[in-house]
């Protein structure tokens, strides 16, 4: 059982999700044996508030919302460990660190902090990542055919700002961009940083950059499966592939992913890789990526755990109709009010509502008719009120 | 003084083994590099000193000085680990290089925690601050923020290189003590960049787990700094250690207990990092 996380994947990236600049050409290449999820949310727009949903089942306002991993959250490697089944995570995220608790339940536990990165590339990269989970599966499985079962969590960065992908990546989505690794650089600085859009050549620029990194990713996964083929694991796993939030350019105004729930950036890719699977299977239910511990446990024929509040996806014929919601800190909001101002959003039957506390706001979008999120119609919508009720409650919930 | 622990003949005979692996380690290195290419570095820690006593060995055997030895002076010393590094530098005929990075504690005043003004550096200092990104005014002088970290630790590792034309370098990793370590290989080699000399890192005690390196040291009578008596696993800057308990280390529960006690580092590495990735 293997769980892929790839940071700041945008779904419409994707060719399987309808991208036709061919920047995903080894993940569409496997598509017949995916359950392809196609309204994928994720409850947060930024790693430390989307990730407590991905490995823990639980959204991040509860349980307090610092970076610290609240002991009261149980990770579903601690659930799968006390199971006597093996636990390996490897990444290269700051915010799922060690210190930061993330390493609770994992027999190896790999998040790079010791490792040395340049600015540029200020994590390690997918083929860095790969090797350490190359050596480690090898020593796992052995040279027999049989080996323990285990629980895997790759995690990779390379579509993580800043956008300084390699040449021959640019080349693939546009040769005429002519930057070398320093000007990247500089637009990073002083562009995406910055939230600076009032140049749409620009912004045009770092999401072609961005669109570069995403056909990197697609090689470093492309190599992943290789080294599972090569270690004849491929035909035997099951691979969970999401992502825990988008990135932003221009859509509504900002860069990057500071605390909107608008959908580049909640909506996320999820797939089922099942290896006896011979045609995908596209579902539109609405799921969360809160049902990724349920499910894991059920592939693993583990009991639920009480505080996942999610669903299991699988059976997929037995998953509830029920609407997602999503939370976080505006931390772009919160840092210009000197407090902490949450946002929500409940999105449920193509409605969605989102609250912001910044400036104390509520927006309704019809996501059949505006998928953009352009057209704000919470002052006439007659399904305002309702939705309006949902999003209530879990405001302030856990500071009253 | 060594520690008063019984260790059984057949388990004497494993830790042989292993300092034997390592041995062979450095014969390697000295077949790959003349004497005065090499450097070693000491810290006066468990992990350098048994690196360092393996490498007299292999030094006495071939009937050669030891190689160029460095000591970074970070301005938040152990005075145990000095006194340590004083005695057996003296007994062991160590050419020891106190390497600091004066400039910054000058800047600093001596004092840990007064503010450093980035424009009263040398230009050496000031190209490493942008090298690494940093482009504030002032920093706090403290050897295990990333700054600090940075021009108190790399800084004078690489000038220390650049100074003395050293092409090997050994280093006393381990395998066991991060899971970051785990792939490191015995002989790396680092290429050439901006501020940093080309060189070939040499780790030939990697595969002593902790439980190994305390069985090996009273096997072989090998000398040890005081603070490990006291309960401290892992030494870095006197005023971030923690003692990880009151027993010695080697008494302590190695195989289910965390090595790295001070975790002061490890946050800064992971705030460094979200700095990096555009966060706050």
């Amino acid at each position: 059982m293997i769980l892929l996380t790839i940071d700041a994947l945008r779904k419409d990236a994707l060719g399987c999700y309808g991208n036709e600049s061919g920047l995903t050409p080894f993940i569409d290449s496997f598509q017949n044996k995916c359950i392809r999820f196609t309204n994928a949310h994720s409850p947060s727009p930024y790693t430390q508030a989307a990730f407590p949903g991905i490995l823990t089942s639980s959204y991040y306002l509860e349980y307090g919302r610092q970076k610290m991993l609240s002991e009261k959250r149980v990770l579903i490697s601690e659930v799968i460990k006390k199971a006597e089944i093996t636990t390996a995570g490897f990444h290269s995220n700051p915010y799922l660190s060690d210190y930061f608790g993330w390493n609770r339940g994992w027999d190896l536990f790999y998040d790079s902090m010791e490792d040395e990165v340049d600015d540029k590339v200020p994590y390690v990269k997918a083929g860095g990542i790969n090797s350490k989970v190359s050596t480690w599966l090898s020593s796992h499985t052995g040279s027999g055919v049989e080996y323990p079962p285990f629980f895997l969590w790759v995690h990779y960065m390379d579509v993580h700002e800043p956008y300084v992908p390699e040449r021959k990546y640019i080349d693939m989505v546009d040769p005429t961009i002519n930057l070398d690794d320093v000007e990247m650089f500089r637009l990073f600085k002083d562009v995406l940083l910055k939230r600076d859009v009032s140049d749409a050549g620009m912004v045009e620029i770092l999401k072609k950059l961005y669109c570069a990194h995403v056909r990197e990713i697609d090689d470093g996964v492309k190599d992943f499966f290789g080294i599972l083929e090569k270690l004849n694991l491929l035909k035997d796993s099951i691979i969970i592939i999401t992502s825990d939030h988008g990135d932003e350019f221009g859509e509504h105004g900002g860069l990057s992913h500071d605390g909107k729930m608008y959908e580049e950036l909640v909506n996320v890719p999820l797939l089922i890789y099942e290896p006896a699977r011979e045609s995908v299977d596209v579902s539109d239910l609405l799921v969360s990526t809160l049902d990724i511990p349920p499910t894991i446990l059920y592939l693993f024929g583990l009991d639920p755990v009480d505080t996942f509040e999610g669903t299991s996806l699988l059976p997929l014929q037995d998953y509830p109709i029920k609407g997602v919601f999503g939370e976080a800190v505006d931390k772009h909001g919160s840092h210009e009010k000197g407090e902490e101002k949450e946002v929500h959003y409940y999105l449920e039957g193509g409605l969605k509502i989102i609250y912001s506390e910044t400036d104390d706001s509520w927006e309704l979008y019809d996501l059949k008719s505006d998928p953009k999120e352009l057209n704000n119609i919470i002052d006439t919508s007659s399904f305002a009120d309702a939705m309006n009720q949902k999003v209530i409650p879990r405001i302030r919930r856990y500071q009253r | 003084m060594a520690i008063e622990k019984e260790i059984s003949e057949k388990r004497k005979r494993q830790c042989s083994k292993l300092v034997d692996i390592s041995k062979d380690i450095v014969r390697q290195a000295f077949d790959r590099f003349k004497p005065e290419e090499l450097g070693v570095t000491w810290t006066g820690g468990k992990d350098s000193t048994l690196s360092l006593w393996i490498i007299r060995q292999v030094c006495q055997e071939k009937n050669i000085p030891l190689p160029k030895t460095m000591i970074i002076g970070e301005g938040d010393e152990f005075e145990e680990i000095e006194a340590f590094v004083e005695k057996y530098r003296a007994e062991w005929d160590v050419p020891l290089e106190v390497c600091r990075n004066e400039d910054v504690l000058k800047a600093a005043n001596y004092t840990l925690n007064a503010p450093v003004t980035v424009k009263d550096l040398n230009e050496r200092n000031r190209e490493e601050l942008k090298r690494i990104g940093f482009d504030g005014e002032e920093f706090p002088f403290e050897a295990e923020s990333y700054v600090g970290n940075h021009l108190m630790k790399t800084v004078v590792f690489n000038q220390f290189l650049e100074r003395n034309n050293i092409k090997g370098v050994v280093q006393a990793l381990r395998w066991d003590e991060h899971p970051a370590r785990f792939e490191d290989e015995y002989f790396e080699y680092k290429e050439a960049a901006h501020l940093t000399p080309e060189h070939t890192r040499i780790r030939p005690i990697l595969h002593f787990t902790e439980k190994d390196l305390w069985d090996t040291y009273p096997a072989f009578n090998i000398p040890y700094c005081a603070l490990y008596e006291k309960g401290y696993r892992s030494l870095g800057a006197k005023t971030t250690t923690v003692k990880a308990s009151d027993i010695p280390a080697w008494e302590q529960d190695l195989e289910n207990t965390e090595e790295r006690g001070g975790r002061r580092q490890d946050k800064e590495k992971a705030m460094e990092r979200m700095r990096k990735l555009g966060y706050m």
